[in-house]
């Protein structure tokens, strides 16, 4: 059953694989035509309004016509999307991104000043992506989690927080199959959950700045979702929403490795040792399932 | 290194052809002025050339953890920053590159690779799904709140 992995450049490589590439480069092409169609949607909520973007529409109707949703029943998406289309489809990302991420480069270069005034506020607000551990710890240990608890709430687990705790713990570890189970809501429901917040964060109060560096979080994408879906609920304060979030998201690259070996994980770590007990006396099940 | 250049070019080249015909149909859909095709092509190549730009430098530099994504926001930040003699030329041109119609092919993109992953989240148990919606929440609202207050003791908001 196991397959043989290709490395990215015989994945990009197109002799060969064109007809492979042909049917990536349509579907998406087909997905991009009809989610500018459907354009920018925004649905007014309670106080505070929900702004549905085309890269929403996207990822959804991305995911809906897999072999493993609506290829089922329809033969011929199966077809279409075959397991080599979809590793293609995920060495694609990265390049897909490059675009956006030249696009956000020009936002915030002309706003540099600014940016670089907002300097103190930046760097701490790194420090709140430790809100996962004191958020997610205990709930986590009150659901009866054990060592889990501590790989799936140590960050928002993307590839770096990955490789630390699979190198630490090993992935096969009760700490490995917590750090997978977040960084794997992450992939599938991140853009969309952040796109969702973050529209609808704008009428919590916290100002718009604040949620624009908030939504800096390491991970291209999410940002983009958050920002951009944030942007367009606040029209007047686009420019700087969108730079502030890409800066945040730089340094978060630069600085998100670190935080999680040096203050993340022996914060949860130290967090674990002091509750674990507290909940164990209540008598849980000590499960994950 | 020749072929993986040129395979790394095609690559782009289609993405930015999808980008240009996105935002076409985004500027129909709302009734917006279209961008002509004769700025616009100009445009998505100055984006495309910082985009190889970056990879190559990626790929000198394998020991820096700094992805390829972060170059190309960091060297389009250096060329329009106001005191760079290249920031008007360079953002004349990008600007007519939507920033939404880039986003929606990577999400497509995105959409379609975790197709195969579908089967493993059914195996992540209920309670790792609700755990990792506090983890989401918990990040963007932890940092939020230390910037709110940073952004405020300085004067800004």
């Amino acid at each position: 059953m196991e397959k043989k992995r290709l490395t990215e450049d015989e994945l990009i490589e197109t002799k060969n694989r064109s007809s492979i590439f042909t049917k990536l480069y349509v579907s998406v092409l087909f997905i991009v035509i009809i989610c500018e169609f459907i354009g920018i949607k925004k649905i007014a909520v309670g106080p505070g309004q929900i702004v549905l973007l085309p890269m929403l529409y996207a990822v959804i109707i991305g995911m809906v016509i897999t072999p493993d949703l609506l290829g089922k029943p329809v033969k011929a998406l199966k077809a279409l999307i075959s397991d080599e289309v979809m590793d293609l489809a995920g060495t694609l990302v990265m390049f897909a991104l490059l675009p956006l991420g030249v696009k956000y480069g020009t936002l915030v270069g002309p706003n540099i000043v600014k940016v670089v005034q907002a300097g103190p506020a930046f760097l701490l607000q790194e420090l709140g992506n430790l809100g996962t551990v004191f958020i997610g710890l205990p709930l986590a240990l009150a659901l009866g989690l054990r060592r889990e608890a501590v790989g799936a709430t140590v960050s928002i687990c993307r590839e770096p927080t990955l490789g630390v705790i699979g190198e630490r713990y090993g992935i096969n570890s009760p700490e490995g199959t917590g750090v997978l189970g977040t960084y794997m809501m992450g992939t599938v429901f991140g853009t969309i959950f952040f796109g969702l917040l973050a529209s609808f964060a704008a009428s919590t109060g916290i100002h718009p700045l604040a949620l624009a560096m908030a939504s800096g979080m390491g991970s291209g994408s999410m940002m983009t979702a958050a920002s951009s879906s944030l942007a367009e609920t606040v029209p007047a304060m686009k420019d700087t929403i969108l730079a502030y979030a890409a800066t945040s998201n730089m340094l978060t690259g630069v600085t998100g490795l670190y935080s999680v070996v040096f203050i993340a994980l022996p914060l949860s770590n130290y967090l674990y040792k002091k509750l674990a007990p507290k909940f164990d006396k209540k008598g849980g099940h000590v499960d994950a399932n | 290194m020749l072929t993986r250049t040129i395979n790394q070019s095609k690559i782009m080249l289609v993405i930015g052809m999808m980008i240009l015909i996105g935002q076409r149909i985004g500027q129909i859909i709302v009734d917006k002025p279209v961008t002509p095709i004769g700025q616009a092509i100009p445009g998505i190549l100055a984006v495309l050339f910082v985009c190889i730009i970056s990879l190559k430098i990626k790929e000198m530099l394998p020991n820096l953890k700094f992805p390829a994504f972060a170059w190309a926001t960091l060297i389009a930040l250096i060329l329009s920053m106001p005191f760079m003699p290249t920031a008007k030329l360079f953002l004349q041109y990008t600007n007519n590159v939507n920033f939404l119609a880039t986003t929606t092919p990577i999400l497509a993109f995105a959409g379609i690779s975790v197709g195969n992953k579908i089967d493993q989240l059914k195996k992540i148990s209920w309670k790792l799904v609700i755990i990792s919606i506090a983890v989401f929440i918990g990040t963007y609202f932890g940092s939020a709140l230390v910037a709110q207050t940073i952004l405020k003791m300085q004067g800004i908001i």
